[in-house]
């Protein structure tokens, strides 16, 4: 794939040289909307560690075309549960750590970064909570700081890890509705990590399914088919 | 009133206490706030014990060596303290640190295990140190009163550093105790950071468990940052309200255990505790102790989730 902003070369992804999933080769085209879906146990979390680069691939590699001249950023959303709420941040504060990666240790944070946090803020609708404490917003809000926070990083790629974990069926619609209409509006490229099936098949193009240690990667039309679904299942419950 | 204007006097006698007092009860929260938001609560306790072990291994080291204790100057034996106070805490905090990342045991199991075989340790070198009357102990136990110009430059010089240290890098260990992933997915070194962090709390613990001990290093370490949570709406009050209320409660400690003949290491932390019973009373009436601000957080979170739902 010529547009390709990040390709799995004959990757194996696990832990401590022990592969959980092995021989993935695909590409995620610049601008599209990927969902990596799959059981609980399947190696989501492992996939999402290896492409942020947490953890070493066990073979292969993983391929990242940044923009000409520019280090490769991802604006990762993490899930909110993921967060201490001992930590007495306002929604601004947490969003401002977007901006972290380009402002050197022991500088201040410019008053540019600091104006282009509550456009992002804005862009995410959370312009209301950023002078709320983090830890007291509900599910959807925070959810909303944290894709402005990955939005501050100006990412490359936005990767989000089962964002609507813990948050209500209203709110679910209305993030996944918002981090469409960005993808659409900015032309960026989102890496989804959910098992909700519904919502791979209205805003997702592309699914990558794990399971029985192999990725099958395939359109969404493609691969949400009854009788594709049905061989999936099949295949995990054999 | 009068004690108050004679301790605040630049004649004052034991001046170098008082403002070793006051340096030590603004900067300790400042570290503090990093235990409490990590959870380290533990090792808030365990830290100031192994540094004080060290003190007392680092002071006995010339009596076992056989040397004579009146050749040495109080300032060798000062420098002397603060190296084995030193190099005890940043070992525990490395040893701690790794099996941490291990994963493996229980974190207050080590830490438990730690402080009292510190104290343990403490108590046996002193048990056979002939010398321990000489004001060891009461240095251990945090008598402050002898303090020189020496110690106070020391203190004050070393603290200073911590604060700008600490100011400085703070977005960088916010980020990191924070959110370690995001700080990995910006290029942060983690383990870099974390290693700083450890630095500055173990040059705060020695310094403050040399100058003051480790009843009051604790102490100050903890409490003003636990009362400064209940109030804190950001974290920028949060640090404002803990090094405030150690620096407020250090003269005012210093204060009573002068008027009335105290020793002021106990006077200092009773203070404190009255201060966060007091605090706790007043949070719970005004509905912001932690229990209820989760309730209030789960209720709004129905009316939330739709109010976001509708943007």
């Amino acid at each position: 794939m010529t547009n390709a902003i990040i390709t799995f070369e004959n990757l194996s992804i696990g832990y401590q040289g022990r592969p959980l999933l092995g021989d993935i080769s695909l590409s995620i085209a610049r601008g599209s909307f990927t969902a990596i879906l799959g059981a609980n146990g399947s190696g989501k979390s492992t996939m999402l560690k290896t492409v942020l680069g947490l953890i070493p691939p066990v073979a292969g590699r993983i391929a990242l075309a940044a923009d000409r001249g520019k280090s490769f950023v991802f604006g990762y959303v993490p899930q909110t549960t993921n967060l201490d709420p001992l930590f007495p941040f306002t929604g601004f504060d947490v969003a401002l750590m977007g901006a972290y990666g380009r402002v050197k240790p022991g500088f201040p944070v410019p008053a540019g970064e600091r104006a282009f946090t509550r456009e992002c803020l804005e862009a995410a609708g959370a312009q209301g909570f950023a002078r709320e404490r983090f830890a007291e917003l509900s599910g959807g809000q925070k959810q909303r700081v944290l894709i402005a926070r990955a939005l501050v990083t100006r990412p490359d790629i936005l990767v989000l890890d089962e964002p609507t974990s813990g948050v209500d069926a209203a709110a679910t619609r209305a993030v996944l509705e918002f981090i469409s209409r960005i993808h659409r509006e900015k032309e960026i490229t989102v890496l989804l990590v959910t098992h909700d099936l519904p919502i791979v098949r209205r805003h997702a193009q592309q699914v990558i399914w794990l399971h029985q240690g192999r990725a099958l990667n395939g359109p969404v039309a493609e691969m949400l088919m009854p009788e594709r679904l049905m061989s999936i299942f099949e295949m995990e419950v054999q | 009133m009068e004690s108050l204007l004679q301790i605040l006097s630049p004649d004052f006698l034991l001046r170098n206490s008082v403002y070793t007092s006051i340096l030590v009860g603004f900067a300790c929260p400042l570290v503090g706030v990093f235990l409490v938001l990590r959870r380290l609560v533990f090792m808030g306790v365990a830290l100031p014990q192994i540094s004080s072990t060290g003190v007392a291994v680092a002071l006995s080291i010339p009596l076992w060596l056989g040397m004579n204790h009146a050749a040495q100057s109080s300032q060798s034996e000062h420098a002397m303290a603060f190296a084995g106070s030193i190099a005890f805490t940043l070992i525990a905090i490395l040893v701690l640190a790794f099996l941490e990342r291990r994963g493996r045991g229980q974190p207050e199991g080590r830490l438990g295990t730690a402080y009292v075989v510190a104290a343990a340790l403490s108590i046996l070198i002193l048990s056979k140190n002939r010398y321990a009357e000489l004001g060891w102990l009461d240095l251990l136990k945090g008598e402050v009163i002898t303090i020189s110009n020496f110690d106070l430059s020391l203190t004050a010089i070393m603290l200073a550093l911590v604060l700008m240290a600490l100011a400085l890098f703070h977005k960088e260990l916010f980020l990191v105790s924070f959110d370690r992933v995001m700080a990995l997915t910006l290029g942060k070194n983690v383990v870099f950071w974390d290693i700083i962090l450890y630095l500055l709390l173990g040059l705060t613990v020695s310094l403050a468990v040399l100058s003051v001990g480790p009843l009051i290093a604790f102490g100050f370490l903890l409490i003003p940052a636990l009362v400064a949570h209940l109030f804190a709406r950001t974290m920028r009050q949060f640090l404002l309200i803990a090094s405030l209320l150690g620096g407020v409660a250090s003269l005012i400690g210093f204060w009573i255990a002068y008027a009335w003949d105290f020793p002021v290491g106990p006077a200092d932390v009773m203070l404190l505790g009255i201060f966060y019973g007091i605090a706790w009373i007043i949070a719970a009436i005004a509905g912001l102790t932690p229990d209820k601000r989760l309730s209030r957080t789960h209720r709004a979170s129905g009316g939330n989730e739709k109010a976001v739902a509708s943007l």
